[in-house]
């Protein structure tokens, strides 16, 4: 993977916490990446050439008027006002290679000096075993802060450790190996055919980015939300809320519109499609 | 009627493998390469590098006389058979032309072979940047009704463009105008893939001067007429790209029905 910086730009080492989405259903994450960017008013400078990521291109993702001004795979950006970087990804990764692009990621973020990466992803609500609604939309986390998952802090702000994670678990344990650098051959997956019920949460792309950016030393925090898959604008409202808290980013350091701090993105008002054709009526 | 709250949830916007760390990847595969009549140790540095992806824009190019085949991109997995010696409009195969009597070097190259998603990044890298470093860069490709978030009508065309950064002339001090001057961006919330995109994004990476121009639909004489249009207008003053009436009609038609062949499962 290789970071190359948008001519005129300069990259800021003072935004050493780093946020990613990982592919989850209903893109809650890549979502909320975008609320993020487009409320904070991160600047972009540069792209991530990566082999693993299908290509796409597209107008700016973020207005107030699309200029023309290209958006690619895999963006780079930072608000030094918030001492955070954001990788928005758009597009899916090559079959197969998820580990490999979790690898390329964590190298990257090591590489850039980054000490705390934020994983935003959602869960599959049919998944949910104990539901909970008394309190709201629970959000879960996962944190390299202790061996068992937990922080304090995420504690505190009222979130609940992930139920299914357990490092000892047969499929975690083969992806925090892989992590570390074994070699992945069919015959040594931990399942024979297809996964069993306790091996989804390891088999979702935010565990391969946890596991390999826990690999390399490096503190990670996965803020996550169950969710089904449909208009899911208000999920990554919530998780881009959570991340906001966990960061303990200041109000005054975004640039919401009349809606309060969160500045909705240009792309958003087509991203479910055209209204539909009234004409038929 | 199947139950709605016992059944399989309905397809989701991701495909399975695409959530599965342990999904298996594809075969690997022989890398692609450049092969060229006449080897050189440089590089090729055309003033253009036109990249013909789209069905309208590579019947137009077939029916140009004035090129001179220098060279294909091979990619292994393609094979030959059926294609004949000298190039003929129905070869599955990407070959590389030098365009006759442009003012400066003018390299075609003339996607006519499927590329699979995994291979779009190094093809775009090995057309682009390495053993061919163009000042410029033309890319016409089509929009792909499923990635475009606003209306598309059968009976009308469209053609957009999307930019590099270099392009636009922004970070630089040349001044230069865009190569397809007046032609509207690509609307914000669509998205282009595949290896037109992958060649974009090389351009913009490689900070090349970089367009891609999609055209909608896929087939018919208009749509041909407005890339046509477009070429002759902005890019390649002074080239014939016409061809007789009847043979375009026929052509178009038989790539159409071509290109969208018998579903037998309505029949099982």
């Amino acid at each position: 993977m290789e970071f190359i910086t948008e001519p005129g730009k300069q990259h800021h080492p003072d935004c050493s916490t780093l946020i990613l989405p990982a592919l989850s259903i209903g893109n809650v994450g890549q979502l909320a990446v975008d609320l993020l960017v487009s409320s904070t008013g991160a600047e972009r400078i540069g792209y991530l050439d990566d082999p693993y990521t299908l290509p796409c291109v597209g107008n700016d993702a973020y207005g107030p008027i699309p200029s023309g001004d290209l958006a690619l795979p895999l963006e780079a950006y930072q608000s030094p006002a918030n001492a955070m970087t954001l990788v928005q990804q758009r597009s899916p990764v090559v079959k197969g290679m998820m580990v490999e692009y979790a690898k390329n990621l964590a190298e990257f973020a090591a590489a850039s000096g980054k000490k705390h990466v934020v994983i935003l992803s959602s869960l599959e609500f049919s998944r949910w075993q104990k539901i909970d609604m008394s309190s709201g939309l629970q959000i879960y986390y996962l944190s390299s802060s202790n061996t068992d998952g937990t922080d304090d802090f995420c504690a505190k702000l009222g979130w609940r450790r992930l139920q299914d994670y357990d490092p000892t678990q047969r499929t975690w344990n083969y992806l925090s190996s892989l992590a570390q650098g074994s070699t992945m051959h069919e015959s040594t997956l931990p399942f024979e055919d297809e996964p069993e019920e306790e091996d989804y949460c390891a088999s979702l792309p935010f565990a391969a980015l946890f596991s390999c950016l826990k690999a390399k030393g490096l503190k990670v925090t996965c803020i996550l939300c169950y969710c089904s898959e449909g208009d899911n604008m208000a999920d990554s409202f919530e998780l881009a809320e959570a991340a906001s808290k966990l960061l303990q980013l200041k109000p005054d350091n975004f640039i919401g519109g009349d809606d309060g701090k969160w500045c909705i993105p240009f792309s958003w008002k087509t991203v479910y499609g055209p209204p539909p054709d009234l004409s038929m009526f | 009627m199947e139950d709605v709250i016992t059944e399989i949830p309905p397809p989701s916007r991701f495909f399975q493998e695409d959530l599965n760390n342990f999904a298996p990847p594809s075969q690997p595969l022989p890398s692609p390469f450049l092969l060229f009549s006449d080897p050189k140790t440089e590089p090729l540095r055309p003033s253009l590098l036109i990249i013909a992806i789209s069905p309208p824009s590579l019947y137009l190019f077939d029916n140009l006389c004035t090129k001179t085949l220098i060279g294909s991109l091979i990619l292994p997995e393609i094979p030959f058979s059926g294609n004949s010696i000298e190039p003929t409009p129905a070869d599955k195969c990407c070959n590389i032309y030098e365009l006759n009597g442009a003012a400066n070097l003018t390299l075609l190259v003339s996607l006519k072979c499927p590329v699979s998603a995994e291979r779009f990044n190094i093809v775009a890298k090995l057309l682009v940047g390495k053993q061919i470093i163009p000042e410029r860069v033309l890319i016409l490709g089509s929009v792909q009704s499923q990635n475009f978030r606003g209306k598309l009508s059968p009976d009308e065309t469209y053609a957009f463009k999307l930019e590099t950064l270099a392009e636009r002339g922004k970070g630089s001090d040349s001044g230069a105008s865009s190569l397809l001057e007046g032609l509207d961006y690509f609307p914000s919330g669509s998205m282009v893939d595949g290896l037109a995109a992958a060649l974009l994004s090389q351009c913009q990476m490689r900070n090349i001067r970089g367009t891609l121009c999609v055209s909608w639909p896929d087939h018919g004489s208009s749509v041909v007429a407005q890339v046509r249009s477009l070429l002759q207008k902005n890019v390649l003053h002074g080239f014939d790209l016409s061809s007789s009436a009847g043979v375009e009609d026929k052509h178009l038609r038989i790539t159409q029905i071509k290109d969208y062949p018998f579903d037998s499962e309505l029949y099982t």
